[in-house]
């Protein structure tokens, strides 16, 4: 596999308003998005996420480092452009415009036309499922549908780089459901996705990696398996009462989850299964499922962030 | 090239379909319609004369005066209004992301929403400009030729307007500095006279700053437009509608226009070339 984006100690500065007032948006990034994979980009608001977008997209300039494109320095010409679809986060779509004449001016921008363009349209609506609603105005669409056409507008050339900031923004569960598949079907096809999200649940669901950035640095990067490791056991028990809770949660066993005298316990890596089990027995509870349980994306990224945000405070 | 000039002219288009759904201007527009329109019923109240000639004469003058007048404030507006808003709008609501993460390099997006902004100012010249002429025919029952040369040159004002004030909106992240803007460069195109003026009389106190107030009037002077070139209000009021215009080179005029406004593109470009969005 090689590298459809890559950066090498990208940064960016913004000038302050008087000396020393700079802002490190972004330092020293080493970035390697490998073709055919879901790239989970993460990070607090104002970590530098939508930075390195606008410079990918020569929106704005680096302040130093570079930054190729399949292969490519040259990232603002057009033949890399057209192999690039853009999905911005809260982008307006004009309202007196109907859905299918939207992506048309979308498609005349990429060179296509006629029944070329006519075709890209029909199927990227197809793709999107708004083949029903083309012919609305934007006005009478709901903010999922507006997210699809937005989608869509990304998806008009068969671009082998998809860059898509929070996708799954304003849509439903089913919706949600709907675009990760679509996501999904669209890494199948072999095109490379970037999303930069806060919705941890769908990036941990349909990433191969993720990077976690806090201001401007990236913490962590790697495979989702490599990054979320498993931590600690989870105990489904009954006939549980808030003295035996009491008394576990003194030998380190944690209880969440608790509905009447049902339970979910958790035990700490540093106990062994079978220790954790006598303790229950002598407790007199009811083990009814035992499972091993690996940390969320949402758990490291809070660890993560946390722990960056304490070195950075001097804790 | 075809795809690149396709893709201006789709931006082009855009930038006239959703300029000409702005309330501000559909509000000048409708005002200065009703202006116009309103001009003829206005003489009946304004003007008196006992002799029915002399008194037509008075009439069709006053009309005529509303008019141009009303056309060339209202037109102002609109041209710096649309000029002053297009491109900092479109970096307010993102819709410049998506355009420029597509393979349209930033001089065919300027070049798309300048065209655009004249596309909206030659309609609204035309609405304005062509219910003047319909009523001023009805008036006389001669074709206002002359009118129709006043409208091309006060096109052509507008596009020197609109460069310079789509150059400063470049610069701005709202519309409002390069709305200054133009108003600035309109006052200031109406009064270079005034500086040459001010060359003309300087050196006669023999010191140095009147001197040199006197050498930056004259290169302000050549440097910047001169609008009075396209004012043909007066010959509109007193030759008759279907006379040709007297001491007008419209070649000229059209080319200074043209320069100018290519200037004003030139310079949004170099400005926009770099800017971080």
């Amino acid at each position: 596999m090689s590298a459809v984006i890559e950066t090498n100690n990208l940064s960016k500065v913004y000038e302050g308003a008087a000396r020393g007032q700079d802002v490190h948006a972004l330092k020293d990034l080493n970035l390697a998005v490998q073709e055919r994979e879901i790239f989970g980009y993460l990070g607090p608001n104002g970590s530098g996420k939508t930075t390195t977008i606008k410079m990918l997209l020569s929106l704005i300039f680096p302040t130093s480092g570079s930054i190729r494109i399949m292969g490519s320095q040259d990232i603002d010409s057009p033949e890399i452009k057209r192999k690039i679809g853009y999905l911005p986060e809260g982008a307006y779509y004009p309202d007196f415009l109907k859905g299918e004449e939207i992506l048309r001016f979308y498609g005349s921008l990429y060179g296509l036309s006629g029944k070329t363009l006519e075709r890209r349209i029909d199927e990227t609506l197809e793709i999107v499922g708004m083949t029903r609603a083309r012919k609305r105005l934007l006005r009478g669409y709901s903010k999922g549908m507006r997210q699809r056409i937005g989608l869509a507008q990304a998806l008009l050339s068969d671009p082998q780089l998809l860059i898509l900031d929070e996708p799954t923004t304003g849509l439903d569960p089913v919706a949600r459901k709907e675009m990760r598949d679509l996501l999904v079907k669209l890494r199948a096809q072999g095109k490379s996705l970037l999303i930069s999200s806060h919705e941890l649940l769908e990036v941990e669901l349909i990433s191969d990696r993720v990077g976690i950035l806090y201001e401007g640095v990236v913490q962590t990067m790697g495979t989702i398996n490599e990054l979320l490791t498993d931590r600690d056991m989870s105990v489904d028990v009954t006939g549980i009462t808030e003295q035996n809770v009491k008394s576990l949660g003194d030998r380190g066993i944690s209880a969440e989850d608790i509905v009447d005298s049902r339970a979910r316990l958790r035990v700490p890596p540093s106990m062994s299964l079978y220790d954790a089990l006598e303790v229950l027995k002598a407790e007199r509870v009811t083990v009814t499922s035992v499972a091993p349980r690996r940390e969320t994306l949402e758990e490291l990224f809070v660890r993560v962030v946390g722990a960056a945000r304490a070195k950075k405070e001097g804790k | 090239m075809g795809s690149a000039l396709g893709g201006v002219l789709s931006i082009a288009v855009y930038t006239w379909r959703e300029g000409m759904r702005k309330k501000t201007l559909i509000g000048f527009l409708i005002l200065s319609i009703l202006v116009i329109f309103g001009s003829q019923f206005i003489t009946a109240f304004l003007t008196t004369s006992s002799d029915a000639g002399s008194q037509s004469e008075l009439d069709v003058k006053l009309i005529k005066d509303i008019c141009v007048t009303t056309i060339s404030i209202f037109g102002m507006l609109i041209t710096i209004f649309v000029s002053a808003s297009v491109v900092p709008t479109e970096v307010d609501n993102k819709v410049i992301y998506t355009v420029l993460s597509k393979p349209v390099r930033r001089f065919q997006y300027l070049l798309g929403k300048f065209l655009g902004v004249q596309f909206i100012i030659i309609i609204n010249l035309v609405l304005m400009g062509g219910l003047f002429f319909f009523a001023l025919y009805l008036k006389e029952r001669v074709l206002p030729t002359l009118l129709l040369y006043s409208i091309l040159l006060t096109y052509f004002q507008f596009l020197i307007v609109s460069a310079f004030t789509f150059a400063v909106s470049c610069t701005a992240n709202s519309a409002v500095l390069p709305t200054i803007g133009g108003l600035f460069i309109y006052i200031t195109g109406n009064l270079t006279e005034y500086l040459k003026d001010v060359y003309d009389r300087s050196g006669q106190t023999q010191q140095a700053l009147d001197t040199w107030i006197g050498y930056a009037a004259y290169g302000l002077y050549n440097v910047l437009p001169n609008l009075q070139y396209f004012d043909l209000k007066d010959q509109i009021l007193y030759l008759a509608s279907n006379d040709a215009p007297r001491d007008t080179i419209f070649s000229q005029l059209i080319i200074y226009g043209l320069l100018y406004g290519l200037a004003g593109y030139l310079m949004s470009y170099w400005i926009f070339r770099r800017k971080e969005l």
